[in-house]
């Protein structure tokens, strides 16, 4: 979620519980005669509070399994879980007078931190990267269709490389020659003007697809050709299957770039449309690759967000158990 | 003594001593047509315009002349008399003339004896006319491989020519020369080989004469098969729905009608199969149902039970009244019956025809249709079935069956004809008029004044408005929509133009009727009256809606067509999938948005239906489970046969087709049932049945909006384009 504008009443309203706290929390530590303990009434308000907060954050969880259930917009929310969650940091250690306890709550105090600047982190990648992604990745597609789109951008390649070098035995025979790799998004600049077109999924489904028109057929003599068999079979096709090897020269635009240049100038110029196209296609691979990565990014945090939320809640449920009942 | 008042619009006039009322602008033949009285012609076809060339329809009407009865409309207190002794003589001079100009027997005559000239002559007792035969030849023309073209054969009647122009709009035919070197002519007079005919064959079907025949060279013919018999041109001939039917039309078409034989159980059609061809059952009974269960697409193992129970409280669905909506539903099938949404099963008999959209516009079968007992019935192609619908008999029965069995069904199924009383439904049933209309054919125009209101029967219709600088699509209508209420409510005046986007039949409602039934119950007067402002409302805010958005800049991308769309907002969308999720959780496990599709500045326009305002979807649905609601949103009923058809249609690829598992009957085990696959269309339908769109309602991160594109976007267009 992006922090923009739309929070500054969230932002208001959080401080202003922060200040209150904290107000609350100087006088109760100068008043205390044995200090800010989590056991007096006031410490064990703040406890309540910050769990509550903690609770309700993990519960955006829960509320994303059901987002029909008419409990609230789950934009609300979120809010709520950015919000309130950063607030518990506070809340628990105005609880615990900044004092981490025994091996528990030492325990407990720990993973609240690491749990709360995961999300802080989280937050921040969710603020930079989607506006990262939409500027350098115009030809996104749905990520789990990656492996497909690029299955598609080999055999589109292919094709290509054969329709000027004749037969390497490795296009396969396919009844949708004239198919576009890639999505709807992956439409190259054909998209602007195609209206009536499908989306990826739907050509997946099997839908009638979005086409763009196929190279002229054009064969070069086995010696003409040689520089571009020799690049598509040594560089470009292992580039096409693991374009996330940051060493490979196509894998960065600049050097991509002047490897197309150097190959025009050794190849007639009746293959120049074909390298257009293939550098459109490794362009494509660029992209989808650097998607898959900031999507990493985007979503990997969770995997130690997550756990470790679900640890705090457990941990904190048996703190509360055992230091009311004990 | 009770006196008899001539309605308004109506005109009294007498043939042969017979009073008669016909509605004002009707000719004296039609006149005598509809009243049984039948007059001889050889140029008239009904339709074609009259032109009253060849002058064998003269009736004498107390003028100073005899009158061409074809072109000579009806006055006030016109007394006609269509058979003294004088007007027998003329015709006998003329027939005698005509025949002195015509080689006999020609090929038609000697072919199959039904050449129309010759017909009359005989009948008016002419075998040796007394005038003297033409001397020069004018000539064969064998070049087309198709249609033998005898010159000396051609009376002049022009039935080709208009044959060719208004019916065909080919415009290859007209006429050449003067005097007695008139004659027909193709293009700048080329043989008819070497010309731009297309040998579609209405000028030979439309010729009375042998002038034009068949050459028996080209044909289509249906695939035979076991059960299936090809008929020859006489046999059909003495069939009666075939009277009146050109032997020269039949013997071209020799094999695209067959007769076939069902046994009992035997599948007649399937539903969702494309096809050519329509059925007219001659004999036995045939069930006709939808066997694609009626329900919404769901996924297998979905929540049940108490989950499920507690997922609808706690999910705050608003139940889907549907107030416009008519209190029996139908769904409306390509046969002369609609069936019932709660038991969609008919029965078709002797005389009834099913068939007719898929055979006239290649639309999906609507139906299954089973064999109950054994079966004889008609299969013939589309170039039989168009004639035969011209021919008067076989029309005049078709029509018969249908205000008898589907009239009142398709009257009630509109909501505010629901209060009707029987006595009003059964008056309606005889004086509504039933009219077809050719693809891209005006049905009313805007700025003509309003004379009836309409009920779209088969097919689609286009209704546009034009402003200054183009025309607007307003909406499309298919089968049980209407028309025409706007401009008798209101000004008189057409609002709009309608046009047949294919195939079209409609009903007509005489003005009178119309006002008649306003005025006698009013709950129909403010149902109307409320649709018809509201259609007004939207039309005026689509029109807005053209001045002031920048065009150019929606285009491209088809925006402007839009009504609803789902945009995510890039800059803030993660990606998480909520929404695709939140609608596949909303619509029983099958998503209805896929989170890809064509960028518009930092928004993605999903890939969710955009409640078009030209909805392409819709046209050709065979049983009307696509449509637009007056509300806004285009829904899929559940009663969707999966023929695929929208999907297809749709050009942004927003409608999908959903398989799922279903038990049918197993062909080789008879008694058993086998899972199946079937298919079902599916689009957004704007969570109607939920307070929001639960793909908005689901995003966390502010990302997903169902916006009007011109609301939204428009401050940004004004403000130089898209940034």
């Amino acid at each position: 979620m992006r922090i923009d504008r739309t929070h500054r009443a969230s932002a208001f309203a959080s401080l202003a519980m922060l200040v209150v706290s904290a107000i609350v929390y100087v006088i109760y530590a100068l008043h205390a005669p044995q200090g800010p303990r989590g056991g007096s009434a006031i410490g064990l308000l703040f406890g309540v509070i910050g769990f509550n907060f903690m609770i309700f954050a993990a519960l955006l969880g829960a509320r994303k399994r059901v987002p029909t259930w008419r409990l609230g917009r789950a934009q609300a929310w979120m809010r709520g879980h950015l919000w309130l969650g950063l607030l518990a940091l506070p809340m628990i250690l105005f609880h615990g007078g900044f004092h981490f306890g025994g091996a528990l709550t030492r325990a407990l105090m720990w993973l609240l931190i690491v749990t709360v600047a995961s999300g802080v982190f989280g937050a921040a990648l969710q603020h930079y990267i989607p506006p990262r992604m939409t500027s350098a990745v115009p030809l996104e597609t749905i990520y789990d269709e990656i492996s497909h789109v690029r299955l598609l951008l080999c055999e589109e390649a292919d094709r290509a490389v054969e329709a000027v070098c004749g037969n390497l035995g490795i296009a396969k025979p396919s009844g949708e020659e004239n198919q576009r790799a890639g999505g709807f998004t992956a439409l190259r600049p054909i998209a602007a003007a195609a209206v009536p077109l499908r989306t990826s999924a739907a050509v997946s489904a099997g839908a009638s697809a979005a086409v763009a028109t196929a190279a002229e057929l054009i064969l070069l003599s086995q010696e003409e050709s040689a520089p571009l068999r020799s690049f598509y079979l040594n560089e470009m096709r292992p580039f096409l299957e693991r374009p996330g090897k940051r060493s490979q020269r196509l894998a960065d635009a600049a050097t991509a770039s002047s490897a197309f240049a150097s190959l025009r100038t050794l190849l007639p110029a009746a293959a120049h449309a074909a390298l257009t196209d293939l550098e459109g296609i490794c362009s494509e691979a660029r992209q989808l690759a650097l998607q898959e990565r900031l999507h990493r990014w985007l979503h990997g945090w969770l995997l130690v967000h997550i756990p470790l939320s679900l640890a705090l809640i457990f941990l904190g449920t048996l703190h509360a158990v055992m230091a009311l009942r004990f | 003594m009770t006196t008899s008042v001539t309605p308004p619009g109506m005109i009294e006039i007498g043939i042969d001593g017979k009073p008669v009322r016909v509605p004002n602008g009707t000719t004296v033949f039609d006149a005598a047509r509809i009243n049984g009285i039948s007059i001889p012609t050889l140029c008239h076809l009904q339709n074609q315009t009259p032109v009253g060339v060849c002058r064998l329809c003269v009736v004498d009407t107390g003028a100073r002349v005899l009158s061409a009865s074809c072109v000579r409309p009806v006055e006030p207190g016109m007394k006609v008399v269509t058979n003294s002794e004088k007007v027998l003589n003329v015709r006998k001079t003329l027939l005698e003339l005509l025949m002195s100009d015509h080689p006999s027997p020609c090929a038609r005559q000697e072919k199959s004896g039904d050449c129309e000239l010759e017909a009359l002559a005989k009948a008016a007792g002419i075998s040796q006319p007394r005038f003297a035969k033409r001397s020069v030849a004018r000539g064969n023309d064998d070049s087309s491989l198709a249609i033998a073209v005898d010159h000396d054969a051609c009376i002049l009647c022009d039935r080709c020519i208009r044959g060719c122009d208004e019916v065909k709009n080919n415009f290859v035919l007209g006429r050449m020369g003067k005097g007695y070197s008139a004659g027909i002519a193709f293009d700048l007079n080329a043989p008819m080989g070497d010309s731009t005919c297309i040998s579609c064959g209405e000028c030979m079907v439309s010729c009375p004469t042998g002038a034009l025949t068949n050459k028996g060279l080209a044909g289509t013919a249906i695939a035979g098969g076991p059960g299936a018999e090809i008929f020859e041109a006489e046999e059909l001939l003495q069939i009666p729905v075939f009277k009146g039917v050109s032997g020269t039309f039949l013997e071209l078409n020799r094999g695209a009608i067959v007769n076939r034989h069902f046994r009992k159980g035997e599948v007649i059609c399937r539903e969702g199969e494309f096809g050519s061809t329509a059925f007219y059952i001659v004999e036995g009974r045939a069930k006709v149902s939808i066997s694609t269960p009626i329900a919404h697409v769901k996924t297998q193992g979905g929540a049940k039970g108490f989950f499920n129970r507690l997922t609808s409280t706690l999910v705050g669905r608003e139940e889907d009244k549907r107030e416009e909506e008519a209190r029996d539903r139908t769904i409306p099938i390509d046969a002369s019956v609609d069936l019932s949404y709660g038991n969609p099963v008919a029965e078709l008999g002797p005389g009834d025809l099913f068939g007719e959209m898929t055979c006239m516009n290649f639309y999906p079968r609507s139906a299954t249709v089973i064999a109950e007992s054994d079966v004889v019935a008609y299969e013939m192609l589309r170039n039989v079935l168009d004639i035969m619908l011209k021919n008067k008999t076989f029309r005049a029965q078709l029509d018969e069956t249908y205000r008898r069995r589907a009239l009142e069904n398709h009257l009630r199924g509109v909501p505010m004809f629901a209060d009707l009383s029987p006595e009003f439904i059964g008056h309606l049933k005889e004086g509504v008029e039933l009219q077809r209309f050719a693809p891209g054919q005006a049905i009313v125009q805007q700025g003509e004044p309003a004379d009836s209101f309409y009920l779209v029967r088969i097919g689609f219709v286009k209704v546009s408005e034009n402003y200054p600088g183009g025309e607007m699509v307003l909406a499309y209508l298919s089968r049980g929509d209407y028309f025409g209420e706007i401009g008798l409510l209101g000004g008189g005046v057409r609002t709009a133009t309608c046009t047949a986007l294919d195939h079209v039949e409609l009903v007509r409602v005489s003005g009178d009727d119309f006002r008649d039934m306003v005025a006698r119950f009013p709950s129909v007067r403010t149902g109307l009256e409320a649709v018809a402002a509201e259609r007004r409302a939207a039309n005026q805010q689509r029109l807005q809606m053209v001045h002031s958005v920048p065009i150019d800049q929606f285009l491209s991308q088809g925006l402007m067509e839009a009504q609803s769309l789902l945009i995510l907002d890039l800059q803030n969308c993660t990606r998480c999938d909520a929404c695709v999720n939140a609608c596949a959780d909303a619509h029983d496990g099958v998503t209805r948005l896929v989170r890809d599709g064509l960028r518009f500045d930092r928004y993605l326009v999903a890939t969710s239906c955009r409640q078009c305002r030209d909805p392409l979807c819709m046209v050709g649905c065979p049983v009307g489970s696509i449509r637009r609601r007056n509300s806004l949103e285009v829904i899929i009923e559940d009663w969707c046969i999966g023929c695929g058809l929208c999907a297809r249609n749709c050009p942004y690829g927003n409608i999908n087709l959903h398989p799922f598992e279903v038990l049918a009957d197993d062909p080789e085990n008879a008694g058993r049932k086998k899972a199946v696959i079937k298919q079902k269309a599916t689009s957004c339908d704007l969570c109607t049945h939920l307070k929001e769109p639960s793909c908005v309602y689901a995003c966390p991160h502010d990302a997903a909006h169902r916006v009007d594109p011109k609301a939204f976007f428009g401050e940004m267009l004004s403000q130089g384009g898209a940034k």
